[in-house]
């Protein structure tokens, strides 16, 4: 059982606490993405998995033994780094080799699997130059081929595609989902991509401010964000949110319109209460003049991407963003004055406290 | 030249300025040595008449045979080698750790040890106590007296620390990752990166230690330990005290200057000889590729 599991975990320095109680369980060959704006304590968290960093509470526990005070090299973990940190003066061969030679595996074991590991990685051309003479993903793919050269329990990935561009992001995150699949290995991985954490995750954890605000499957998190935080993070474009005031026990009003919301037990009898709504920009089907019961918004900007659009448009005075399908809707896009939605699919978040209410649960 | 009408008058000037600046310096560096050179080569009395300006004149080998032919200069020449090897290693044995050491953000009291280091570079015991210090220890007149007594300068201990500060911490950390211990870490990453800092570090110790003449004269009496430079300046008292009193045993073919000039031309050879190993060394961009910045 390869599991990682987190209880608790603190880290301070001083007496500034920036990872404040973290729990959470990976199991055995999951891959589970870190998610969260810059300073979140996502990196700092998986610096402490790795040993990189002394945990100040709490404690981790790598395949059922706690590893709180265990040295980086017997904690069986192998972390691909942001910056790749490819010892420039070892050729692709060396520093896949690196961390063999340094636990003195025979010398005709590490030939063999360095070499089975540059030809799952499609290094095997590049095995005698020097990392300056490789490009950006070539050097991705030995920083990874040195984590998994080793076979450890974990891998940890520190935002391993942050410096590549967009198109090889794409391929390097497709190959790192498939090296995944066929190593079977259990992987923690950070990024600040949402993207990122939405495509390689079986889950993902949102972190903020050092606390876990969400975990779950990257769907479970875009359906059913718990609060407006997540709601607002994960989604390209995040998810719309409208102040709006209960007027009926399902119906909101905001900005002089009004709104049909769905059955929740919570909003019985709450009229007045303020809400926040959530409304995904693909939720919506956008209205021109004709269409009756719709909301108005001002539209500001189409930007036609193609198969797609985006509706860059306000409502009560904040950005609200649609995304709707460009095929046979070019003249209405021309003419939008407003959208409509299916009350079911609209979230709805206590306005004070961001926390979605209860009893909404959207199947995926 | 169609690229020349890239840089303006100004940047002309600036070139030729400095090119002249750099001739100039250039000139006033290698003339010393050709002058020595040169005199070493010159018969002893057009060098006592101060004939010699740029090349030989009455060009003689005289004054090596007369150098060579001396047991005390193969002695001094031996013992010299002795302590450039031998300093320069116990050097750069103690001042790799320590640097490295010192540049660890997790060195306890990291400041307090800093500025121990760098309070040696401002401030030293001066020469009696130092003198005093190595009597009581028992180094005078022996040559691990002259290794240890001298192997680490607080410069170069900066110098080095600086480097290793800079070579960024994910090598480390991923060296740990890979199952490196601390001596691992610096022999397999941090050596191999800094192999620049570490040749300059290296040929400070190596020249300073083949020049060393004033620690050496105070500290050593015994003939048979005494360095080449004490030697060349037994030499040069020896044989300008005999020309003063009238008494030289040398004649026309060799004087006291042109057998000085010897000794320094022999003193100089190996450490022309050892430059152009230690020159490929200070590559630039050794750290280049290996992370992403």
């Amino acid at each position: 059982m390869s599991g990682v599991s987190l209880e608790g975990i603190v880290k301070a320095y001083g007496a500034v606490q920036v990872v404040h109680g973290v729990d959470l369980e990976v199991q055995e060959k999951e891959f589970v993405v870190l998610v969260g704006p810059s300073g979140c304590g996502k990196s700092t968290t998986l610096r402490m998995i790795a040993g990189l960093e002394e945990i100040s509470g709490g404690d981790l526990t790598i395949d059922g033994r706690v590893m709180n005070r265990v040295a980086p090299k017997d904690r069986d973990v192998a972390m691909v780094f942001q910056n790749y940190a490819l010892y420039p003066h070892l050729n692709v061969a060396e520093n896949i080799a690196f961390g063999l030679r340094i636990r003195k595996t025979p010398k005709d074991q590490i030939d063999s699997q360095v070499k089975e590991v540059a030809g799952i990685l499609g290094l095997t051309d590049y095995l005698e130059r020097r990392p300056a003479d490789l490009s950006g993903g070539q050097r991705q793919r030995v920083a990874m081929g040195r984590a998994i050269v080793r076979n450890p329990k974990v891998f940890l990935f520190d935002e391993p595609l942050s410096n590549l561009d967009a198109k090889l992001r794409t391929q390097m995150r497709a190959e790192i989902k498939r090296l995944h699949k066929r190593l079977g290995v259990t992987s923690i991985y950070v990024t600040h991509d949402q993207v990122e954490a939405m495509t390689l995750a079986d889950r993902i954890v949102v972190m903020n401010d050092g606390r876990i605000e969400q975990i779950g499957t990257p769907m479970d998190l875009f359906l059913n964000p718990a609060n407006t935080f997540v709601a607002a993070f994960l989604g390209a474009p995040p998810m719309n949110l409208v102040n709006a005031t209960m007027i009926g026990d399902n119906l909101a009003e905001f900005n002089g319109q009004t709104i049909e919301l769905p059955d929740l037990a919570d909003l019985k009898g709450s009229v007045g209460r303020a809400v926040t709504l959530g409304i995904r920009p693909e939720f919506v089907e956008v209205a021109d003049a004709s269409v009756a019961n719709q909301v108005k918004i001002d539209v500001d900007l189409i930007e036609t991407l193609g198969s797609e659009a985006l509706v860059h448009a306000s409502l009560s005075d904040k950005p609200f963003v649609i995304r709707t399908e460009t095929l046979g809707k070019l003249d209405l896009l021309d003419n939008v004055t407003g959208f409509t939605i299916n009350p079911k699919l609209i979230r709805v978040f206590d306005a004070e406290t961001g926390v979605a209410l209860p009893g909404q649960v959207h199947e995926q | 030249m169609a690229n020349m009408n890239l840089y303006s008058r100004g940047d002309k000037l600036f070139v030729i300025v400095n090119m002249v600046l750099i001739g100039l310096f250039t000139i006033s560096t290698l003339y010393p040595f050709i002058y020595i050179t040169s005199l070493a080569f010159s018969s002893g009395f057009e060098a006592r008449a101060g004939n010699v300006v740029l090349t030989p004149v009455g060009f003689t080998i005289e004054a090596f045979k007369y150098v060579l032919a001396d047991p005390q200069f193969w002695v001094s020449y031996k013992n010299t080698f002795i302590y450039t090897v031998g300093g320069t290693i116990m050097s750069l044995a103690f001042i790799i750790p320590g640097a490295y050491a010192l540049s660890r953000q997790q060195l306890y009291g990291r400041r307090f040890w800093n500025l121990l280091v760098a309070f040696t570079m401002w401030f030293n015991a001066g020469l009696i106590p130092f003198f005093l210090n190595m009597r009581d220890l028992g180094l005078l007149d022996s040559y691990f007296g002259i290794i240890i007594g001298f192997a680490v300068n607080g410069f170069n201990v900066i110098l080095l620390r600086n480097f290793f500060e800079s070579v960024p911490q994910s090598f480390e950390e991923a060296a740990r990752m890979d199952g490196a211990n601390e001596f691992q870490v610096l022999w397999k990453v941090y050596m191999p990166l800094s192999k620049p800092a570490i040749a300059t570090v290296a040929l400070f110790c190596i020249v300073s230690r083949w020049n060393g003449f004033f620690w050496a004269m105070v500290l050593l009496q015994d003939e048979d330990k005494i360095p080449l430079q004490v030697f060349l300046r037994h030499t040069i008292s020896t044989l300008s005290d005999d020309q003063e009193f009238g008494t030289s045993l040398l004649d026309a073919s060799y004087s006291f200057e042109t057998v000085s000039a010897a000794i320094i031309v022999c003193s100089i050879i190996p450490v022309l000889i050892i430059y152009p190993f230690i020159q490929k060394y200070f590559e630039k961009g050794i750290l280049l590729g290996g992370v992403k910045e």
